[in-house]
């Protein structure tokens, strides 16, 4: 029987069942399982949001149903609590025992594979079918934490290079301004360019599953692997859909971690067929038009240079009251 | 009927199959399967068979087989539907 792990005694022998199998033992999750055999832990497993992880059966006992016992218990016990999609990262010569349990490939690159459990994918690509014109097409992935001028030159250029452009908005909630309201500048910000349609990125273009150190500040090392797992995917599952045939990105002079995103463009895109171009960042007062400058300048409440670096629209968004709720954080400092 | 909350039922081994209900406002029925070149046809009668007996005409259903045999999957949609429809 599957039953959580709480106890120091259960955490100490799941450390070790892990260790044994070559694993580690990786906080946080938000679900830690496991199964006895004769009073001993033979098999572990763990959810952390979207992700399986920790997933080891001990080799006395492989060859069972255990993994999908654990399986099992972690995906339902996910799905009660709201989660409809599921990740596995993994060995690439270990992903045939996931897709026996119905998860589908993702995207291998050397030494990792990412298997998704569902058919999420499919149903994300058709749901925007209705809206794709073949032809040559061009993509952008964008945060629009907010919509900059930056943006708006980098859509442009763009746009005028390609039959229809899309601009994928980082679907994510991990940024200062929430989804919707990214996407609603992001809407409002292109509305006049015909060729341009906004679209989210769900959890396949930098999310949390296939690139969680945008999140975070510079320099996890960890972070490489899953660029590449990040781009292998749009260029092999995501682009052929949309009949994307270039990605289109600004330079990058500020951040290490986005910096090395496209330096793993240039690397990885083009023997994919999808050709990367890199446009300069357009400047104001001498200094790169950046999102987080903009951050930075709102939650000092220096809102005088802002005009100047965002499109009126998203001017109009930062000064309603929708949203200086986002950014004027209890009251003024 | 309509599917009124979110309820799984059954597992991930062999032989078995996950059902998940979602409220929906259409029906609209997704399997997958890792016999669904062989039976994919035979599976989704049945489990139209199954949906119609209950008269569910609204919600979302996912399905993930591992070569369940009929009346697995009568018993693993029939409880599905019970645990999604009871108020």
């Amino acid at each position: 029987m599957v039953t959580s792990l709480l106890s120091t005694d259960d955490l100490t022998q799941a450390r070790a069942l892990l260790e044994a199998t070559g694993l580690q033992f990786e906080t946080p999750y938000d679900d830690l399982v496991g199964i006895f055999a004769a009073g001993r832990l033979v098999a572990v497993g763990a959810r952390q949001g979207r992700t399986l992880k920790m997933l080891a059966v001990a080799p006395s006992h492989q060859g069972g149903t255990l993994l999908d016992e654990v399986v099992t218990e972690l995906v339902g016990r996910g799905y009660q609590e709201g989660v409809d999609s599921f990740f596995i990262f993994t060995s690439p010569a270990l992903a045939p025992n996931f897709e026996t349990l119905n998860f589908n490939l993702l995207a291998a690159s050397g030494k990792t594979a990412l298997l998704e459990y569902g058919d999420g994918l499919k149903r994300y690509l058709t749901r925007y079918t209705r809206l794709i014109r073949p032809g040559n097409n061009g993509a952008i992935v964008a945060n629009c934490n907010p919509f900059t001028l930056g943006h708006r030159h980098l859509v442009e250029q763009a746009a005028a290079a390609v039959d229809q452009l899309f601009l994928f908005v980082v679907r994510e909630e991990r940024s200062l301004f929430p989804f919707v309201a990214r996407m609603r500048m992001a809407q409002d910000g292109t509305a006049d360019l015909p060729n341009v349609t906004v679209i989210d990125t769900s959890w396949y273009a930098v999310s949390s599953i296939t690139f969680p150190t945008y999140f975070l500040k510079d320099g996890d090392p960890g972070g490489a692997i899953q660029m590449e797992l990040d781009l292998l995917l749009f260029a092999q599952r995501i682009a052929p859909h949309f009949h994307v045939k270039s990605r289109f990105v600004g330079s990058e002079p500020l951040c290490g971690t986005t910096a090395a995103y496209n330096e793993a463009m240039h690397r990885i895109l083009p023997p994919l067929g999808i050709e990367v171009r890199e446009t300069e960042r357009k400047n104001a007062d001498q200094q790169p038009i950046s999102a987080s400058r903009i951050r930075d300048m709102l939650l000092r409440g220096e809102l005088e240079g802002i005009a100047e670096l965002v499109p009126v629209s998203t001017l109009d968004f930062l000064l309603s009251s929708e949203g200086i709720k986002i950014w004027d954080k209890g009251g003024a400092k | 009927m309509k599917i009124v909350k979110k309820a799984q039922a059954g597992t991930m081994q062999s032989s078995d199959l996950m059902v998940f209900l979602e409220p929906a406002e259409t029906l609209n029925v997704t399997i997958e399967s890792t016999v669904l070149k062989q039976f994919g046809a035979l599976i989704r009668a049945k489990v139209d068979e199954m949906l119609q007996k209950h008269g569910i005409d609204a919600g979302e259903v996912r399905i993930t087989d591992r070569g369940a045999l009929d009346y697995a999957i009568e018993a693993r949609l029939e409880t599905a539907i019970m645990r999604g429809t009871e108020g």
